[in-house]
């Protein structure tokens, strides 16, 4: 049985700072901050103004066209303002300031187990959309999206992602451990909308409690299975958990979909669960607040719109005597450095990672002349070659980085930059070099297109 | 509460590796090669290895200093090209050629090419080559227990036989780095680590092992091939030469093929070439080829491969991933082609050539032994030599074959002896000595003088070789000054004293030879 992917890379797990902390819920004190666009697609529109009582689980944005999401109150107050305020990728952007009351009065409507049995797919995906549920797992991804393909009858295989690959964060292993059941029933309630297709659960090795928890619920599911996978970053990453299940790769031209699977992080098959049984809409996920820097490491059920420096607080604050050097939205692999700790929590933040430590900052000083080693080329989940790749944006020979390298393949997993030993940031300059080949793709349409 | 936070694209996180302690590894690996090497050889060849990555580190530092380049002498690799220089030097040199050959080698192919990770052939075989070309004799005086002789692989390219084991241990003589034990330790953990490329090192045994067993002559014989692996700096180039990163391609497939070039290359100069330092060659041209291998053998990603793409078009079925079977194959065929060709050349021009060399002797006999009608061998007297030096004072001189000149009706006419010395400067020499029935030398003719032309080779020029015509002498003088007024005095070719004295050495070995075994009997 495959139990893995091509390549990859093995940074240290750190996940012993967080790994046997349970789950535990944290009220925010302080005012909530919604931006609009936390999702791919268009920003929400909101629905509230200035001044407006709002209630735990109201939607105060609407989803601005199919691809686009609603946005949930996750506290009780009124709104304060509707403006720019600083996120996570450290820009201003759009968002709704709400003011706590504290008391987290909630909305009616939601809440207690319903019968589903008799529930059409149509009715389940509007319950998904109403819940502005988004793939959990980074991409922001509109789930009611992922959950209609055009041809539901060819999908094979419906994967939970609970690789959790993304070393220090450990707040899927404990939803795992805790919530095993409702995981698989809303895997079976997924499996339900794809006539044709197996439930696959993925998850590493290095989290026997969360696998057995999880093969002890799965038992009663015909048609789900738990693959347990071999320990390895980025084994989570949407290629490879295909590439482990199907046993072949596909280009970042298709979808999932088009290789027949259709693939969730667990954190997200949890909140479809509470959105068709339970009605709930999406407010509250796991999160991780972790690192060196950090006094109580611990897993939490956050609410959306937290800000960063709260959950600090809620983790028993900064050590004494520890510089904080980084701040990063999610683990040190994919996540995103905040520049300040006043920016809130989203629906797809599942981390908080203080370090006191930086790699990026130590790898600078330790820079050096590629060597041409190859080990990017042997870490890469892709099978590209990073060096190659390199030495053509280097030369501004952008026509062999696309066409002979393939290099807008690149997913920016990070291992190639991780594993090179003279420490060249690769994977940022492919994120560059992507980002102006398809803005020059753009630019050469829009001319073609007036022409 | 808050300070600055640093900001960067991810990752956040690096593996704990650094250019310098790849290096670091790389040169405790060549400990135990340098161990065995320094006690079997004695404190010059330590000195040879300190002065080498001395002045390798001294020539980087300078250089960085005087360019006001930052970070490269650093990392330590200038070290490790020093001490693979000097490594594969013989213990004997002069201990200025380390010196010279390490600034070559950094300051010419590396540093002037752009620095670590910019050069286009290794560095320390470059220094190696500079070297053997610049100071050619000196460079290949080897030493076996303090006695000079030929290294193993000279000998058992010349047909002799070798003594393994001792090549293996590197007690056989060669270059301070030659212990086939102690670098495969190093090798074997540098793969073990992931340092070095299996792909590369195995390939370039494999080709030469496959293209030896196939064209060689001798089928499988471990032995022969065991030889030939031990010697002439296989192992070192395997493992530690053709690895190098910055020299090698960087696909797994680019790898086999540039491993395999190296290693059919290295078996071909073994088998058809001369040169004891071939393998050295072939690793450089290994090098030239890298940047055309990384430039069109570029591997298509994962999705893009057979097994995916089928996938994506909906058949189901068995999805291999091992997919360097095919590449393998037809890498061999190319090679077993190629090998084919060339041993069909070698095999074809070998007679003819033999005839010519056959022609040429007897031309060199009748040149130096004029009024003989047929000449009778002294088979017994020069197989009691045993193939080994002839003498003691004459440098690294073989008898080939010695025979009498007869007339028609079977009267002694003359002496030849034929005289094969491995002193010259560029090659070995060979030639044939005419003697008259009551010792006097009627002649020389050269029957192999590959020399440098206008220096070395001028030997072959009348005015060389009347020197030793009807000289009545029991030995010749080389005269370096010039004035040579005396019979048996010589001038030396000027500028090519190395070549003079290996003629006049040859000379007095094959008129020795005349004197106290043929004629004195």
């Amino acid at each position: 049985m495959k139990t893995t992917f091509r390549g990859g890379v093995h940074p240290k797990d750190q996940k012993a700072y967080s790994r046997d902390v349970p789950l535990r819920p944290y009220d925010p004190k302080g005012d909530l901050i919604f931006p609009l666009a936390q999702h791919i697609g268009r920003p929400a529109k909101p629905i509230v103004k200035k001044n407006d009582p709002v209630l735990v689980g109201q939607c105060i944005a609407q989803a601005d066209g199919p691809m686009s999401a609603n946005i949930i109150c996750s506290c009780s107050g009124k709104v304060k303002a509707v403006e720019k305020r600083r996120t996570i990728a450290g820009t201003l952007a759009d968002c709704i300031v709400v003011e706590n009351d504290g008391l987290f009065t909630q909305m009616e409507g939601f809440g207690t187990r319903e019968d589903i049995s008799g529930l059409t797919n149509q009715q389940i995906l509007d319950r998904v959309q109403a819940a502005g549920i988004v793939g959990l797992g980074g991409a922001g991804f509109p789930t009611h999206v992922k959950l209609a393909p055009k041809d539901p009858a060819a999908i094979r295989y419906v994967i939970a992602n609970g690789a959790e690959c993304e070393p220090y964060l450990t707040c899927n292993d404990q939803l795992m451990r805790t919530c095993a059941a409702d995981i698989l029933e809303g895997l079976d309630i997924i499996l339900r909308l794809f006539p044709n297709a197996e439930g696959v659960v993925c998850i590493e090795r290095n989290k026997p409690e969360a696998i057995a928890a999880m093969e002890q619920a799965a038992a009663k599911y015909e048609k789900i299975r738990i693959l347990a996978l071999h320990t390895k970053y980025p084994q989570g990453g949407e290629h490879n958990v295909i590439q482990v299940v199907t046993g072949a790769d596909y280009p970042t031209s298709k979808l999932p979909a088009d290789m027949g699977c259709i693939v969730d992080n667990v954190g997200t098959i949890y909140a479809v669960q509470r959105a068709v049984v339970f009605r709930e809409p999406l407010f509250t996920h796991g999160l991780t607040v972790t690192g060196d820097a950090v006094k109580n490491p611990g897993n939490f059920i956050v609410r959306d719109g937290t800000s960063f420096a709260e959950l600090v607080e809620a983790a028993g604050g900064l050590k004494e005597g520890v510089t904080l050097k980084k701040a990063l939205s999610g683990g040190p692999m994919m996540g995103f450095a905040a520049s300040s700790l006043d920016v809130p929590v989203q629906k797809i933040t599942n981390g908080l990672t203080l370090l006191s430590k930086d790699g990026s900052e130590t790898a600078e000083r330790q820079m050096t002349a590629c060597l041409h080693c190859g080990r990017c080329t042997t870490v890469c989940p892709a099978g590209l070659m990073p060096q190659m790749m390199a030495d053509a944006v280097d030369m501004g020979d952008l026509e062999r980085y696309e066409k002979k390298l393939y290099g807008l393949e690149c997913v920016a997993c990070g291992s190639c930059t991780y594993i090179c030993p003279a420490k060249r940031p690769l994977t940022q300059t492919f994120k560059q070099t992507k980002a102006e080949i398809q803005a020059r793709k753009r630019a050469a349409a829009a001319a073609g297109g007036k022409s | 509460m808050n300070t600055a936070l640093n900001l960067s694209s991810g990752p956040h996180v690096r593996d704990r590796w650094t250019t310098a302690f790849v290096m670091h590894v790389v040169l405790l690996s060549l400990l135990p090669a340098t161990v065995v090497g320094v006690i079997v050889n004695g404190v010059h060849a330590l000195l040879v290895v300190l002065l080498a990555m001395a002045s390798a580190f001294l020539t980087e530092f300078c250089f960085d200093k005087l360019t006001h380049r930052p970070n490269t002498y650093t990392d330590c690799s200038a070290l490790v090209t020093g001490l693979l220089l000097a490594l594969s030097l013989s213990p004997n040199v002069p201990l200025y050629t380390p010196v010279l050959g390490s600034i070559f080698a950094i300051l010419v192919v590396k540093c002037c090419f752009g620095g670590l990770g910019k050069n286009f052939i290794n560095p320390a075989l470059a220094g190696r080559c500079f070297l053997l070309i610049s100071f050619g004799r000196s460079m290949t005086i080897y030493t076996i227990d303090g006695v000079s002789s030929a290294t193993p692989i000279a000998e058992l390219m010349a047909g002799k036989a070798v003594d393994i084991t001792r090549m293996f241990l590197g007690t056989g003589g060669g270059v301070i780095g030659s212990s086939i034990l102690a670098l495969l330790v190093g090798g074997l953990i540098l793969w073990g680590l992931d340092i070095i490329h299996g792909e590369i090192c195995f390939s370039v045994l494999g080709g030469f092992t496959l293209f030896l067993a196939i064209f060689g002559g001798q089928g499988f014989d471990p032995k022969f091939l065991a030889a030939h692996l031990c010697g002439g700096g296989v192992v070192m180039g395997a493992f530690f030469m053709a690895t190098d990163y910055v020299t090698s391609p960087v696909s797994k497939l680019g790898q086999l093929t540039y491993g395999l070039l190296i290693g059919v290359l290295g078996a071909m100069f073994r088998l058809y070439g001369s040169a004891a330092d071939s393998f050295s060659y072939s690793v450089i041209i290994g090098n030239l080829f890298t940047p055309l291998i990384d430039y069109f053998v570029v591997p298509k990603p994962y999705a893009y491969r057979k097994a995916s793409l089928r996938y994506q078009r909906g058949e189901t079925g068995k999805v291999l991933n091992g997919k360097l079977v095919k590449p393998v194959v037809v890498l061999s065929i190319i090679a077993l082609l190629a090998g084919l060709a060339l041993s069909g050349v070698f095999s074809m021009t070998k007679d003819t050539i033999d005839a010519q060399k056959l022609a040429a002797k007897a031309e060199s006999y009748r040149a130096v032994c004029p009024d003989a009608d047929h000449f009778e061998a002294y088979t017994s007297e020069v197989e009691a030599l045993d193939g080994q030096v002839y003498g003691s004072s004459f440098g690294r001189v073989y008898i080939n074959e010695a025979v009498r000149g007869l007339d028609a009706d079977g009267n002694l006419t003359g002496y030849v002896v034929s005289v094969t010395t491995a002193d010259g400067n560029d090659a070995d020499i060979s030639l044939s000595v005419g003697v008259s029935p009551e010792g006097v030398v009627r002649g020389i003719a050269f029957t192999a003088l590959n020399e440098t032309p206008g220096m070395g080779m001028r030997c072959g020029e009348p005015d060389f070789m009347a020197q030793f015509e009807d000289k009545d002498v029991s030995q010749f003088t080389l005269l370096k000054d010039g004035g040579a007024s005396q019979p048996g005095e010589v001038d030396s070719i000027s500028g090519a004293t190395v070549t003079s004295r290996a003629v006049v050495n040859a000379v007095n070995a094959g008129l020795d030879f005349c004197q106290n075994v043929l004629r004195g009997e």
